[in-house]
């Protein structure tokens, strides 16, 4: 196996994991998509700049994620998250306190491209630089949907709290 | 502090918004994070933003730890050994296809029509030559022997009947007459 390649998934894998399983809420589908998108940067290795994996391997894998969700009926895009997700998830920490329950369900309820920005920028710490590569987003563009972003979530985490 | 009452001294609405994130994104200077800890001093509004923020931005962190299912994992560290007998598969392909192709070239080489030599062609010219004499031969024999015969016959003609001379025609008329 290529040393490269293990280096790559053991440092992206969960990246690739969380973001799939924001974008489709569905750990098996996930699980696909994740799969996939590791085979083409297999595939690709050797034409992709190491120093560019990451936001090529997200990219990759958001759009494998938006092509499920697209051949998904629409009525399945509105399934709650807490109905699927009966496996002991990976987000145990998160879900053990309130705010972690709220934020999965809230940012997993954002539209598109504010999810993935969210999921990017706040939860993978991606720079604004990499985000906008990974969503063919201007830099003026990334900062205004996550504001946007972000007040929206904002304002949810208001609605709930006394 | 109403929303009015934040306009800074130059009467412009400073933009919190943009200000709150900046500084989740650590990206506020030095002077623009005590401009906005002084607004959030007077507005509680905007501190309850700020918390709000600081808050999400928490939520967030925990959420990042998310590690991938032990399947999945298992299933990326197989990709290369599964993906192998693929590349070598395509390779066999590739050799094949590159081994045939001077065995193609020479194919179509030897599909090509060949172009005679010069010694060929004045062969083939010398034994044309040689048909259209055996032709010219031929053609003045059966000229003499059909002048000789018509000759003849023409002769006959004058005192007799022409077609007793010829076998058909004598034969028909032997036969009308019985």
């Amino acid at each position: 196996m290529s040393r490269r390649y293990r280096q790559w998934v053991k440092e992206y894998q969960n990246q690739a994991w969380t973001l799939a399983r924001y974008l489709l809420k569905d750990p098996s589908e996930a699980e696909d998509a994740c799969q996939e998108a590791f085979v083409k940067l297999w595939r690709h290795q050797d034409s992709i700049d190491p120093d560019k994996v990451r936001p090529w391997l997200m990219k990759v894998t958001r759009n494998g994620c938006l092509d499920r969700l697209r051949r998904r009926h629409p009525t399945e895009e509105l399934k709650d998250w807490r109905q699927e997700d009966e496996s002991p998830g990976p987000m145990k920490t998160a879900e053990q306190n309130e705010i972690g329950q709220w934020l999965k369900r809230s940012v997993s309820g954002l539209k598109e491209p504010y999810r993935s920005l969210v999921i990017l920028r706040d939860i993978h710490q991606h720079s604004y630089d990499e985000v906008a590569v990974v969503l063919e987003l201007s830099l003026s563009q990334v900062k205004v949907y996550l504001h946007r972003a972000r007040k929206q979530l904002r304002e949810q985490l208001a609605e709930v709290r006394p | 502090m109403t929303h009015d009452e934040r306009k800074d001294s130059s009467g412009q609405l400073p933009d919190w918004e943009s200000r709150v994130n900046a500084l989740l994104d650590g990206e506020l200077d030095e002077a623009s994070t005590e401009a906005l800890k002084l607004a959030a001093s007077k507005d509680h509004e905007l501190a309850r933003a700020i918390i709000e923020a600081y808050e999400l931005q928490r939520g967030m962190d925990h959420l990042g730890r998310e590690t991938a299912p032990a399947s999945l994992r298992k299933k990326l560290q197989q990709i290369p050994r599964a993906q192998k007998p693929l590349l070598r598969q395509r390779r066999w392909v590739m050799a094949t296809a590159m081994a045939c192709v001077p065995l193609l070239v020479i194919a179509v080489m030897l599909m090509q029509p060949r172009q005679p030599s010069a010694a060929e062609v004045e062969q083939a010219r010398q034994d044309v030559t040689l048909a259209f004499s055996y032709i010219d031969k031929v053609g003045f024999r059966t000229g003499d022997y059909l002048q000789n015969v018509l000759g003849a016959e023409l002769r006959h003609g004058v005192t007799d009947n022409i077609s007793r001379h010829f076998p058909y025609t004598e034969q028909s008329r032997e036969e009308e007459n019985s």
